[in-house]
């Protein structure tokens, strides 16, 4: 067995803001498909992208509860969260990119291997030493990533790790590692819906349960099609859209058995694939539209920061907000580009610098 | 929340026919798919007929229900549920002046006047809880007694005490959003320790603003000073899960309802539509409970099934079974008759076509009573311009209102009325914000950055009081049947003569000049015009103003204490029919000042116990006298 590889607390916050890095890169992606859908078709993939998707928020704050529970401060707004599209996830797994693209099965093909469940065979081929790819995202702090991970479940296996370890050696010393401030805790309350309940972490059983989760909920982590909560992992949830039928309690995986969905793959905005900025011509319309979207998302960003360091009430308040990231995003893709027949704009999410810390 | 799959078709009415159920429930509206599920919880099985279709209560059914609403022109409470033949409602777009003496039939609802009700109610899987606005107030202690503390309308044979705890039962089945101490006024109490499901909705800006500007504010009435204030309404939407609730277990909100897998509706998001529909199903609908009635699997739904006879044992006065039409599709006027045979037998479709059904079966009742002392809220509304932007048309249709002449000793003299601040504006008086948008272009020429800075000054600073009135109990405001006017399968159309009582008149005219002093304290201008043509134009000693309908139906099958003076007892079961149960708002001997929603849940609660006792009874073993 390979010894842990979080030994020290400077490297769980590390780990921590990865995966909060990891959770938020995977809504630009989901959010730029589901809103390339016409709007009245495609209710089954509707809702089945939107679930998802707001139970990514749901991990994202939930990895926010664990970095405030061991002192950390969490950061949405450093130049490199959002990652450049077509970007590796942050975790390490390097066999496929992930790009910004409309609803089509390459999409969920994507997909699929966001919310991959498999365990390669042994540790070894799990944790990998890392050969960074080039358009990896760059992490900044003092300590860099050395493995990579098959899936999001061995990530998360790997932090927990890490958290068990550091808590006995922490123990052992007469120390506590959860010495975050309770009030930070993003709890229930203030969550918009979403599955699975968002708990607060102020101890090592409530970070297990937190971390058990994310992976169930994600990627079933352990086999199950349903996780603990009876819900339907992500991956099976996007299985349905290849397989185009409903799973259902009982079934086997890859045999559902539920009622069929009604899937119009043609009733969709051919939005641009990882669109730039500069993609769009100078002074045009959606230049601006594009460019003003970038801003208000960092802004968000900066809002959602302040709502994880001590002010979870303001998550209330983010529902409109993410009203506004909704019309804008409608605004780009109901539009066809300037001079590139048939093909419609979309949101860069080149964020970069434009996100203001909580302190500014 | 799941609507099981195949629910609607487990059953049809040949396999029914086969069945004794436990209890046949007529309508899947709240109260039909309160008892269905407690009667499910206690192990019965349970038919429930249903005069819509069944298909709706899909997503991509609740979803073609808001296709339907976003595309329609006249945003009516009815805008986004199918017109059907087979089974016809009212629509306010319907209503049209009675000229005496000549029955006004062009609606659902024949009207004789002389004055005519838009009020309406929605005969769709869930019933009018689809269009319903949630608010959930409780009725005061008071409304239970008003013959013998105000001499006015009848006393219930049930106290508001009695009716506490079935009241927190309903609290937790709808999902209610509010705080106590908004709530405990005027005699309203709660057991030590009581907390809401949910925290109370925020006041919106406009409320707030409302508040700055009245709160405090005194009114003289009956004797007594009454001293407003701007409160929070509890509602049946989905807000914030209260972790102290039930002793500190919390509160796990029921978000929407479906077929399958979405995560829709955990909370409200302010759409500003919940009447006629919310988009995102984070206000209560009976599908709600319908869904965990259905889950049982001891619950059979026989949708586009149209009671349309109560038959009676002559010999035993019990009812023996009911019949009902099927209709092949709305469409059509194809039909087949088919009978359904219970134990117990209830009524749940609302206060007009539960004597409707008992009228057209001839079953008038001992105190003839059925279809008499038809109430339902008289809602006077005035509106105005504030000085300044108030944020109007954001936020739930109402989050806030002014509830302190809901009571009081002047109730000898007039009715008493809850007050709604409207966060849509003048949408209900006049249209807003359509008709304003009207205007400036086509009158007034506005374009460009001029046409949205008038739309905002305009629409923005929209204030609009809606009074509710309440309605005593009149035997001559009535629903009857008529061979003459019938549906499209033939069952007889409801018959109303409906008019508001001179006591309602006095409450509205004080509710008139009440708004006058409020928007003078508030410095709005008033743009309250009341047009004589007007369908529900009514004088009273030389005042007019317009009365609307409530869609709060109630009355026409009181409970009481004998069968001389009511129609059912205080569990709802009637007096002439020892199995036979008549629910909602019908059995409501007063309606106060409070949407009755609630309250008919909680009597649904309370009846259900009753029909548990007696279906356990007449099951119990013949007792064997010993030797």
């Amino acid at each position: 067995m390979t010894p842990p590889q979080i030994t020290t607390i400077e490297q769980l916050h590390e780990y921590l803001y990865h995966a909060m890095q990891l959770e938020h890169g995977t809504i630009p992606v989901y959010l730029t498909t589901l809103y390339s859908l016409h709007p009245g078709s495609n209710s089954d993939a509707r809702h089945i992208i939107r679930t998802v998707a707001v139970e990514e928020m749901l991990h994202l704050s939930l990895a926010a509860n664990v970095l405030n529970a061991v002192g950390g401060t969490p950061d949405l707004t450093k130049p490199d969260f959002v990652p450049p599209f077509p970007a590796y996830l942050p975790d390490g797994e390097t066999d496929f990119q992930v790009d910004l693209q409309p609803f089509s099965r390459d999409a969920v093909t994507m997909f699929l291997n966001i919310e991959r469940p498999d365990q390669p065979a042994d540790e070894e081929s799990r944790l990998r030493p890392r050969n960074r790819p080039q358009r990896q995202l760059r992490a900044d702090g003092p300590e860099e990533f050395m493995m990579q991970f098959y899936s999001i479940g061995d990530f998360y296996a790997e932090i927990a790790r890490g958290v068990r370890y550091l808590h006995q050696q922490y123990e052992e010393g007469g120390r506590q590692l959860f010495t975050g401030d309770p009030s930070r805790q993003v709890t229930q309350e203030y969550f918009y819906s979403g599955g699975g309940e968002l708990t607060a972490v102020t101890d090592l059983d409530s970070a297990m349960a937190a971390f058990r989760l994310i992976s169930e909920q994600g990627e079933g982590y352990g086999g199950g099609i349903y996780d603990n909560e009876k819900e339907l992992s992500h991956y099976y949830r996007f299985q349905q859209l290849q397989l185009g039928r409903y799973y259902q309690k009982g079934d086997q995986v890859g045999q559902p058995t539920g009622p069929p969905l009604d899937i119009d793959w043609g009733a969709v905005y051919p939005v641009m694939r990882n669109a730039r900025l500069a993609d769009y011509p100078q002074g045009s319309e959606l230049y601006a539209a594009a460019r003003k979207f970038n801003e208000s998302y960092a802004d968000f960003l900066g809002f959602l920061t302040q709502a994880y360091n001590g002010h979870p009430e303001l998550l209330i308040e983010a529902v409109w907000r993410m009203f506004e990231i909704r019309e804008d995003i409608s605004r780009l893709m109901h539009n066809p580009v300037p001079q590139r027949h048939g093909v419609y704009g979309a949101p860069t999410f080149e964020v970069g610098n434009l996100a203001k810390g909580a302190g500014s | 929340m799941i609507f099981p799959r195949g629910a609607t078709t487990r059953t049809n009415p040949e396999a029914a026919a086969g069945v004794l159920y436990d209890a046949v429930i007529v309508g899947s509206g709240i109260s039909g798919s309160i008892i269905a599920y407690q009667l499910s919880r206690a192990g019965h099985r349970v038919l429930i007929l249903e005069a819509g279709p069944a298909e709706d209560r899909t997503i991509p059914g609740y979803e073609d229900y808001l296709s339907r609403f976003y595309a329609s022109v006249a945003k009516d409470n009815q805008a986004p549920y199918p017109q059907n033949a087979d089974a016809p409602m009212p629509r306010s777009t319907d209503a049209m002046r009675v000229r005496p003496g000549h029955p006004e039939t062009s609606g659902y609802l024949v009207q004789t006047g002389p004055y005519y009700t838009d009020t309406t109610y929605t005969r769709v899987v869930s019933g009018t809880t689809m269009h319903w606005e949630a608010k959930t107030l409780r009725m005061l202690p008071e409304d239970f007694a008003m013959a013998s503390r105000y001499g006015q309308g009848l006393d219930w044979p049930v106290s508001y005490e009695e009716l506490e705890p079935y009241y927190r039962e309903a609290e937790r089945e709808i999902g209610v959003s509010a705080d106590v101490e908004d709530q405990a006024y005027l005699g309203i109490t709660f057991p030590p320790g009581y907390e809401f499901p949910m925290r109370k909705m925020p006041l919106s800006y406009l409320d707030q603003m409302v508040g700055r500007g009245i709160d405090g504010m005194e009114v003289a009435a009956g004797g007594e000073s009454h001293v407003l204030k701007v409160r929070s309404f509890p509602q049946g939407r989905n807000g914030i899960p209260n972790p102290g609730y039930d002793g500190g277990k919390g509160f796990e909100p029921v978000g929407a309802v479906s077929t399958y897998q979405t995560e829709d509706g955990g909370r409200c998001q302010g759409n500003n539509n919940c009447v006629p529909i919310c988009p995102v199903q984070a206000k209560y609908n009976a599908g709600k409970t319908l869904a965990k009635a259905l889950e049982s699997g001891r619950v059979d739904l026989l949708a586009q099934a149209v009671a349309s006879k109560v038959q009676i044992d002559n010999e035993s006065g019990r009812v023996s079974q009911i019949e009902y039409k099927v209709y092949r599709d709305p469409s059509s006027a194809e039909y087949t008759t088919a009978t359904v045979r219970g134990r117990i037998f209830v009524l749940c479709a609302n206060a007009i076509e539960n004597p409707r059904l008992m009228l057209a079966s001839g079953l008038k009742s001992t105190s003839g009573l059925m279809g008499r002392n038809l109430m339902d809220h008289a809602y006077l509304l005035s509106w105005g311009l504030l000085p300044e932007v108030a944020g109007t048309m954001r936020g739930t249709v109402c989050t806030g209102g002014i509830v302190d002449l809901r009571g009081g000793s002047f109730r000898r003299r007039h009715a008493g009325f809850a007050i709604d601040i409207h966060n849509d504006g003048w949408g209900w008086a006049t249209g807003a914000p359509f008709t304003d948008l009207q205007n400036l272009v086509d009158a007034q020429n506005k374009f460009g950055p001029d046409l949205r800075r008038a739309l905002v000054s305009q629409i923005s600073r929209q204030l609009q009081l809606a009074f509710m009135v309440e309605v005593p109990p009149n035997p001559s405001n009535r629903v009857s049947v008529d061979p003459s006017y019938k549906d499209q399968l033939g069952n007889m159309r409801p018959v109303l003569s409906y008019n508001i009582p001179d006591y309602s008149m006095r409450g509205a005219i004080f509710g008139r000049r009440l708004a006058r002093r409020i928007f003078q304290r508030l410095g709005a201008e008033d743009y309250t015009v009341y047009d004589p043509a007007d369908y529900g134009y009514l004088t009273y000693e030389g005042e007019g103003c317009i009365v609307r309908g409530g869609n709060h139906l109630a009355g026409t099958h009181i409970m009481g204490t004998s069968p001389g003076n009511s129609v059912v007892d205080s569990t709802l079961r009637s007096w002439d029919h020892e199995n036979l149960y008549l629910a909602g708002g019908g059995a409501m001997p007063t309606i106060g000042t409070s949407n009755i929603t609630l309250t008919i849940a909680a009597l649904c609660f309370k009846s259900a116990t009753h029909i548990i006792d007696q279906l356990r009874k007449e099951s119990a073993p013949p007792a064997v006298s010993a030797h």
